[in-house]
């Protein structure tokens, strides 16, 4: 979607975007709810509401209500306006000028500027800030952000200026198409200078705290729940239906199905492992199974001198444990909520990605089977004993389980599970503690680099350092080519050949959501919903 | 009396400092950071992460500041966790949920327990006892884990009756589950306890001479019997008050109350020093603050024991 | 926690100076088999016990599975042909990935009964070398060593063993030094009562006045006469060591994989009690509370067998 998107505007070089960009688009005729409320769940407390200091995605949906970016992304994941009416790209993708429209205002009544914008960015790139996404600054290619990210220059440095109180100009390093895209995400949302500089950390308290997107923070109540009510100074809040949004925070999986089925809440997501196909028999108007740009994979420990088993170093055992591994089992009688077996890294559903073919993705599993066992036999059978490494969850467990069952029955491999709580776990991936890490990525924005990159040789999340330097020029190339699709599919093809890794699955989001609630974005990927764009019809 | 009291606050305080102690020294050598994530952190974030909380500094240099801010300014420090709260805010939040938690599962402990095991005690070996005996015993063997979701089953889905968690600012019916669920347990080991202790008093010479005076078995349990058979269950009743608060991590977790014990569940997990540390001392207060209290009460009941 | 609750409920309370239980001579172990074999409940629980101990060793050798294989027939429709059956050999049906939870339960419940009775020997052990030594030497030493408990009794251990088990990584013999390290202060509390009154008695006097060494006056005289109060103590801890150990479970922190517990099998079972496979929760929940019923009659019965005072 994203680079397709981004492409095409870049080859219109000046374009300012046209499209309707209004909230919920609710048909002539629906018999909307009385009280227009959106509930759901969450797994897990986020850890703040601040956009620049938020890591995750927890926090990322709930500061996506609050705080307007310049950019939104629409039911399908395309870029459409929010604080921006348009952009232009200038200099080869190089300089990027934001128009503001008029009418955006904070929640205090205050005009949003382009100068919120430069603020809230050298914030997220100052060290002083120590934001645990620091590195996404760093990653948009804005001028001098690498420098400031790691100390060597002012904040006021950053490529980034106020032109006047409407136009914003965004300078890169190196041309990057995308750019406008990553405006969709908190850290590159814009902050409240005076409330930030008046409160300090308490400004995110609902009694301080100042936003400019379509809710405000009504109630925050730590591993409990929060509210969100609807901003009256919102520039398209007549177009907002939904008044009130609740979070419910419930760690436990079975507990919060539960709770769903009392209708304490609209959506529920993740749904708890395994119950999938019972959901979707017992209520098949409320349960979804969406593409989610995740991948899960179990990386193989390339370190010299580790303690990692010798037999290990060569391909072909390599590959014989990939090839025994029986996706379909794994997609189709373990997860079983519409999940797809993996032959490669890139999920599947990446915009403007084409599945290269493997030829193991072609095989049946008896071939394959019989071909793992030949390559087996070919390198000697060796007798191998494998550490393999997960984080405490019910899923891994399953998953890595089965995966060790198959290796014994089929190749008479033994495999240690070892399963640590989530620190411990990070940090043996870290160091290298492991022969096989349970490994998930998921991707920062729609496009296949987002995954490959991550197998280059210096990527701060390849655990199990492989490093090829074919690999690596591939990838380096695909970052300014016209058509980076051939340079992809050759990447792919070394992970496999080379069998870098064990794919096991491309991720599908399976949730509950009341019927009631309309305007979901289900074709989003990315799995980005705006509030703004629901509302709730009546019971029927 | 006043010199014992002394004594054991003057003993609180190596108690709350080896508490400091052992969870700094436990935090410092357990594997990983607080700071890690599922994505690989780069070096230059975590160092800029570890330079704001002061993490680049020697490990006793932290500590002793660690305790010099709590001594002088009664802070605990920033959490790393949740990035605009403080430990202290955390514990505001929390501590009043645990301790109302824990407080109406102690009452509704002792108000079942201790009748049940005096009627059991009274009716040995009547189908009542052997009821209460067998319930004492079935609910100190069922995980409460096992007990919660049966309830929110029950009462929240079937019946339709009471909230399946959280705290809702504190309302009653937002309480009823999470007390069963912590309640049950131990009104059984009262209930066992009373029991017990009940029998062993009645058999006793005194009693049965009250008894052979020919006076009512009524006034024989209220005003003889009841007193002494409290003792061993006062004695309980601090460490189960103590316990109640301090063990209410799997209510917290399961109701999602917003209580202490998620907090510090999550905290160890995540390697939040700050908050582990701070919830661990103040849990050490309140159970040296408990075992003080009992001390008292036994003493008020007992005038043979004598604090010299 | 779960331990020094329940055993509170049974012993005497700790700042109880008078001794309850006096265990004396050599006769008094008869008079408390006697006492013990009239006792239905104790001895019903013992035959009980005997038995699960016979199906948690040997309960293996009669499966057609063990605990590891997956079952693939099963895998992805247990709910539907995973039950409970006589002719697919999976007695008590298969888990969600298709393991048989008979031969798995029986796994279990080895694992539970010796995390119970590693870590109530742990308790007992290091309990009774404290308190006997603290109350034999007396004076400082005591002074100190009780000041010590006295310290140690605040610190609140149910975050002391998450910690725990999070710093040394869940390994089943952490677990039973885990479980057993936190339960040993009462334990040194009534040893010591009961060694200050067994310390001015004739034999221990004797001992003093033909030369015994301290160590082996302990060792001989002090801690074999205080064996009646620790196995009552030690029986009553067992069923609270695998309350514990299933809480950790619970939390995620139990034992590694393929190997299991009962509370590990509990705590996956009732994550599964919505998926129409009550079996998963039923046996292993019906074995441990078996477990735990046979356990607290034959502690009930052992105490009040071996306690000469009649209740």
């Amino acid at each position: 979607m994203f680079r397709r998107s981004a492409l095409m505007l870049s080859a219109a070089t000046a374009m300012a975007l046209t499209l309707p960009a209004t909230a919920a688009e609710v048909p002539e005729g629906t018999n909307l709810a009385e009280e227009q409320v959106f509930r759901y769940r969450l797994l897990d407390q986020f850890p703040t509401l601040d956009p620049q200091l938020n890591e995750e995605t927890a926090g990322s949906h709930v500061i996506r209500q609050l705080f307007e970016g310049l950019m939104n992304q629409d039911a399908q994941g395309n870029l459409v306006p929010g604080v921006a009416t348009g952009f232009e790209a200038s200099e080869g993708n190089t300089v990027y000028t934001f128009t503001l429209r008029d009418d955006a205002r904070w929640s205090n009544g205050e005009p949003v500027t382009a100068q919120d914008f430069v603020y809230a960015w050298r914030r997220a790139a100052d060290p002083a800030t120590a934001s645990p996404y620091q590195w996404y600054v760093e990653l948009t290619q804005i001028e001098n952000a690498a420098e400031i990210v790691a100390g060597e220059m002012d904040p006021s440095e950053l490529g980034v200026e106020a032109v006047d109180n409407k136009t914003l100009r965004v300078t890169l390093t190196n041309p990057l198409p995308y750019f406008p895209a990553m405006t969709t995400y908190a850290t590159l949302f814009p902050a409240p200078q005076a409330t930030i500089e008046e409160h300090g950390d308490d400004w995110t308290d609902p009694a301080n705290m100042v936003s400019n997107g379509a809710y405000v923070l009504d109630s925050l109540s730590l591993n409990e729940t929060f509210t969100l009510t609807k901003n009256p100074e919102y520039w398209d809040a007549e177009n907002v239906v939904i008044d009130r949004v609740e979070g419910y925070v419930v760690n436990d999986s079975n507990q919060s199905l539960t709770r769903y089925e009392a209708g304490e809440y609209d959506m529920l997501e993740p749904l708890p492992a395994g119950a999938y196909p019972r959901l979707e028999e017992e209520r098949p108007d409320e349960a979804h199974s969406v593409p989610r740009l995740c991948s899960y994979y179990y990386p193989i420990n390339f370190r010299e001198g580790d303690d990692v088993p010798e037999a290990l170093r060569d391909p072909n055992v390599r590959r014989a444990l990939s090839l025994a591994v029986d996706r379909d089992v794994i997609v189709d009688q373990v997860l079983q909520g519409g999940q797809r077996p993996a032959y490669n890294f890139t999920h599947w559903a990446t915009a403007g990605f084409e599945l290269p073919e493997m030829d193991m993705a072609s095989m049946t599993q008896a071939e394959r089977d019989a071909e793992a066992q030949r390559l087996w036999e070919e390198a000697g059978s060796p007798d191998l004993d494998l550490r393999l490494i997960y984080n405490t969850s019910d899923e891994h467990r399953q998953i890595a389980t089965v995966v060790s069952q198959m290796w014994k029955q089929k190749l008479g491999v033994d495999t240690e599970l070892s399963n640590s709580e989530w620190a411990v776990y990070l940090e043996k991936r870290r160091e290298g503690g492991f022969d096989l890490a349970r490994s998930a990525w998921c991707g920062d924005y729609n496009e296949a680099s987002t995954f490959l990159d991550l197998m280059t040789t210096p990527h701060g999340s390849n655990d199990g350092k492989f490093s090829n330097a074919r690999y690596d020029e591939l990838m380096a190339q695909s970052k300014t080519a016209e058509d980076p699709q051939p340079l992809y599919t050759e990447a792919e093809q070394i992970i496999a050949d080379e069998v870098a890794m064990i794919p096991i699955y491309h991720y599908a989001n399976t949730f509950l959501l009341n019927p009631e609630i309309k305007g979901f974005p289900m074709e989003n990927v990315e799995n980005n919903w705006y509030v703004k764009d629901f509302y709730r019809v009546a019971e029927e | 009396m006043t010199a014992f009291l002394i004594r054991r606050l003057l003993i609180a305080i190596p108690t709350i400092l080896f508490l400091i102690v052992l969870s700094f020294v436990l935090m410092e050598v357990a594997p990983g950071s607080p700071f890690d994530s599922e994505r690989g952190v780069p070096q230059y974030v975590l160092d800029n992460l570890e330079a704001k909380y002061g993490l680049d500094r020697p490990p006793w240099e932290r500590l002793g500041l660690y305790v010099w801010n709590i001594v002088t300014d009664f802070d605990f420090g920033p959490t790393f966790t949740y990035r605009d709260r403080t430990v202290n805010d955390i514990i505001a939040q929390g501590f009043p949920v645990t301790l109302t938690y824990g407080f109406w599962s102690g009452i509704a402990a002792m108000a079942v327990g201790i009748p049940l095991g005096i009627v059991a005690a009274l009716k040995q070996n009547s189908w009542i006892d052997t009821l209460a005996v067998g319930f004492s015993v079935g609910a100190q063997v069922l995980p409460n884990f096992v007990m919660a979701p049966i309830l929110v089953l029950v009462f929240t889905l079937w019946l339709g009756w009471l909230p399946g968690g959280g705290w809702g600012g504190g309302q009653w019916n937002y309480l009823v589950l999470p007390v069963i669920a912590l309640s049950t347990s131990y009104m059984a080991s009262i209930a066992r306890l009373t029991r017990s202790s009940m029998l062993e008093v009645l058999n006793a010479p005194f009693i049965r001479t009250a008894r052979a005076k020919g006076l009512p078995m009524r006034r024989v349990v209220w005003r003889h019997a009841l007193k002494p058979a409290m003792l061993p269950v006062i004695s309980y009743l601090g460490p189960t008050f103590a316990f109640l608060i301090t063990g209410s991590v799997l209510i917290d977790v399961f109701f999602s109350t917003g209580g202490i014990g998620q907090f510090f569940v999550a905290a160890a997990l995540g390697r939040d020093y700050a908050i582990i540390m701070g919830v661990t001392i103040l849990y050490g207060v309140i159970v040296v603050a408990l075992n003080l209290l009992v001390d008292l009460l036994y003493a008020w009941i007992d005038p043979k024991i004598r604090y010299a | 926690m779960l331990t020094r609750r329940a055993t509170r409920a049974f012993i005497s309370p700790p700042s109880d100076p008078t001794p309850e239980v006096a265990v004396k001579g050599r006769s008094l172990w008869a008079d408390a088999g006697a006492r013990f074999a009239r006792n239905r409940a104790a001895v019903a629980g013992a035959v009980v016990l005997a038995l699960l101990c016979v199906f948690a060793f040997l309960g293996g050798l009669i499966s057609p599975w063990d605990n590891e294989t997956i079952d693939w027939g099963m895998l992805g429709q247990v709910s539907t042909v995973g039950g409970p059956s006589l002719e697919t050999g999976h007695w008590f049906g298969v888990d969600e990935t298709g393991r048989d939870l008979y031969a798995r339960t029986v796994q279990g419940t080895r694992i539970s009964l010796a995390v119970g009775i590693i870590g109530a020997l742990v308790a007992v052990g290091i309990g009774t070398v404290w308190g006997a030594v603290a109350g034999y030497v007396g004076s400082r030493v005591d002074n100190v060593m009780m000041r010590l408990v006295d310290v140690m009794i605040a610190v609140p251990y149910m975050f002391v063993l998450i910690l725990l088990m999070v710093v040394f990584e869940r390994s089943v013999i952490m677990l039973f030094v885990g479980v057993g390290l936190i339960s040993w202060l009462d334990m040194a509390r009534i040893v010591r009562g009961q060694t200050l009154t067994l310390k001015n008695r004739e034999f221990v006097e004797a001992a003093i006045a033909t030369g015994v060494r301290t160590p082996t006056i302990i060792a001989r005289h002090i801690v074999p006469n205080l064996l009646g109060i620790v196995v009552v103590y030690a029986t009553l801890l067992v069923p609270s060591m695998i309350l514990f150990e299933s809480f950790v479970s619970f939390l995620g922190l139990g034992v590694q994989e393929p190997q299991t517990s009962l509370g590990a099998l509990i705590a996956q079972g009732a994550s599964q009690m919505r998926n129409d496979v009550p079996w998963m929760l039923g046996f292993p929940l019906a074995i441990f509370v078996i477990l735990l019923f046979a356990l607290f009659f034959v502690g009930d019965g052992l105490r009040d067998a071996l306690d000469p005072k009649d209740r």
